[in-house]
């Protein structure tokens, strides 16, 4: 398995445009859930009376442990810059038609699935290891006191972010696998989102439990949005054992139909 | 070049030695349809270790499909093959160096990375890379981004990739296609010397001249079928064809009488004579002697690949037209 991974990883770390990417990704991904104060502070300086009315000191956007939901769905919202990524990894073996020469080889149509997999597992670990020490950092920045017990309250959203990451690498992979060319591939995962809720709007009101099960909502139900609570709104801050089953299956069902497709075409 | 029977080897025609060798690959109805084409249709082979192994036809034949069933990559319709005896995995495949078509790599990666990669992938020692970059000539190179090289230097790299694991067999497809002749000396170069390592062969082509040249045995292929398949100097022994010249009114008639011609053509003045099997010329001028005629001009031509090839081809079509 090892093996497979740095099979992958060879042909990634001396790609520019994965440098770049990544390099993208993690900076904003750190620039943006480290700024939260920051960017509080820029809107109380225009909207009126967002400073004045509410102390933006007062919100613990950065406390332990409101500091671990919050920056996890912020960072959540930045997947689609990993996923073009690996859009661009598996396209990039058709354009070149480096798969084919790949199977001659002799990696089995699986094992070259796999070492795509396995990079994309270690793009969501990474991601999450990022979001961790950030909100480790922050957390003990901005809390007024240290609590262990507040520290390690509502851990459970670094799995639930890792399917989410997961999910959608995983999705963006099968597209990718299921229409070869990365220009159309990018269109369709960007547009995914809203083609789901195109269909969702025609769902009746009688089936509207169904819409849970649609794949881009199931992979944002893993974490809700958390910032309404600050608005005196109930929140769920929670991670619902539902929405990881129902988002386990489909990143199941996006990687098997990857390897479906592979199995059956001519490459 | 004396007479093609001359200088059979062992290791040219089917000797018992020879048919005692390991049977490295083996076809049994192999078959493949693109909706309603059939790209190979049942085709049966046998490659014995230490051949080089030719596999003719004009360009949509179904070589490359061939091949592409051969290395897992094209699923074939129906039909099965063995390597090494052994039904195909992924495995078997990794002791095969095997070049489809253009050369392909990853166009961002230096040559050395590129065989990196592929020694990852075969599972092998990398430190073959500078050997088989050394025979192809590539190691000044070496460094270069792939995408940076000219076609002849891509080809080269195929090759070099294809020797990398030190494979058993080695299937090469259209290998010299595009390029200038220097580039295609070269290759073929780097085929012989391989041949001589006594490794096993197989390669792909159109130029007949090239199988000609390297191969020890040929099949050919068309539309998809496997229409002959033999050692490479078989070619030239069994029917003949004779060029004659001689004055007689009404020879054309008198060249269908005789007992052994397949067929008669005029061409530029001469006659040619395809004689059946088991005659030659020496009957021919017998027979015309008896009929009063004395050639002046009576040649025994020399067949070349080429001629057995388009011959192979024509009978085929006047099968298909029955």
């Amino acid at each position: 398995m090892l093996h497979l991974l740095k099979i992958d990883l060879k042909k990634l770390t001396s790609y520019r445009t994965f440098w770049v990417v990544c390099g993208l990704y993690f900076i904003t991904l750190a620039f943006t859930t480290a700024s939260g104060m920051e960017f509080l502070k820029w809107l109380a300086s225009f909207i009126h009376g967002f400073g004045q009315q509410i102390n933006i000191k007062r919100i613990p956007l950065y406390h332990f442990p409101d500091v671990w939901q919050n920056l996890v769905y912020v960072s959540g919202l930045f997947k689609v810059v990993l996923a073009i990524m690996v859009v661009i990894s598996i396209t990039n073996e058709f354009t070149y038609r480096t798969i084919r020469q790949n199977i001659i080889d002799g990696m089995s149509r699986w094992e070259f699935l796999l070492s795509k997999i396995l990079t994309n597992v270690l793009l969501s670990a990474m991601s999450v290891a990022m979001v961790f020490v950030i909100g480790l950092v922050t957390g003990m920045i901005y809390s007024p006191e240290i609590i262990l017990a507040d520290v390690l309250t509502d851990l459970e959203f670094f799995p639930a972010y890792f399917l989410e990451v997961f999910a959608f690498l995983s999705f963006a992979l099968m597209l990718g696998v299921l229409v070869q060319r990365s220009g159309l591939t990018i269109i369709l995962l960007l547009l995914s989102s809203m083609i789901e809720a195109i269909v969702k709007v025609n769902i009746p009101e009688a089936a509207a439990l169904l819409k849970d099960l649609f794949p881009m909502q199931s992979i944002s139900n893993l974490v809700a949005l958390p910032f309404t609570r600050y608005a005196f709104q109930e929140i769920q801050d929670y991670v619902s054992w539902v929405a990881v089953l129902v988002a386990l299956t489909w990143a199941f069902l996006f990687n098997y139909l990857a390897y479906f497709k592979l199995l059956k075409s001519d490459i | 070049m004396s007479s093609p029977s001359d200088n059979l080897s062992p290791l040219h025609s089917p000797s018992p030695s020879e048919r005692r060798s390991e049977v490295v690959l083996s076809t049994d109805k192999l078959t493949k349809n693109f909706g309603r084409l059939c790209a190979v249709n049942r085709l049966d082979l046998e490659v014995r270790s230490g051949q080089v192994f030719g596999m003719l036809g004009p360009n949509g034949s179904g070589k490359t499909t061939t091949l592409g069933m051969l290395m897992g990559v094209t699923n074939p319709t129906s039909g099965s093959f063995r390597w090494f005896g052994e039904p195909a995995s992924n495995l078997t495949r990794k002791k095969i160096g095997a070049v489809l078509e253009h050369p392909i790599f990853y166009p961002y990666l230096s040559g050395q990375k590129n065989l990196e990669l592929n020694a990852m992938i075969k599972g092998t020692d990398p430190a073959n890379i500078a050997k088989v970059l050394n025979i192809v000539e590539l190691t000044e190179r070496k460094d270069d981004k792939y995408k940076t090289y000219s076609l002849g230097m891509k080809q080269r790299l195929a090759i070099a990739s294809a020797l990398v694991s030190d494979p058993v067999i080695l299937i090469l497809d259209e290998p010299t296609n595009g390029l200038d002749p220097m580039g295609i000396a070269e290759i073929r170069e780097i085929i012989k010397r391989i041949a001589a390592d006594g490794k096993t062969i197989i390669l792909a082509s159109h130029l007949l001249d090239e199988v000609q040249k390297v191969c020890t045995h040929f099949a050919v292929l068309r539309k998809g079928s496997l229409v002959h398949t033999g050692p490479v100097d078989d070619v030239g022994k069994g029917e003949e064809t004779v060029e004659l010249v001689a004055y007689h009114d009404d020879l054309s008639h008198i060249l269908h009488e005789f007992r052994g011609s397949l067929l008669v053509k005029a061409e530029s003045g001469k006659y040619l004579v395809r004689m059946r099997e088991g005659f030659h010329a020496v009957d021919l001028n017998k027979f015309l002697f008896e009929k009063g005629i004395v050639a002046s001009h009576l040649i025994t031509q020399k067949k070349s690949l080429e001629k057995q090839f388009l011959e192979i081809l024509q009978e085929q079509n006047v099968e298909v037209r029955r």
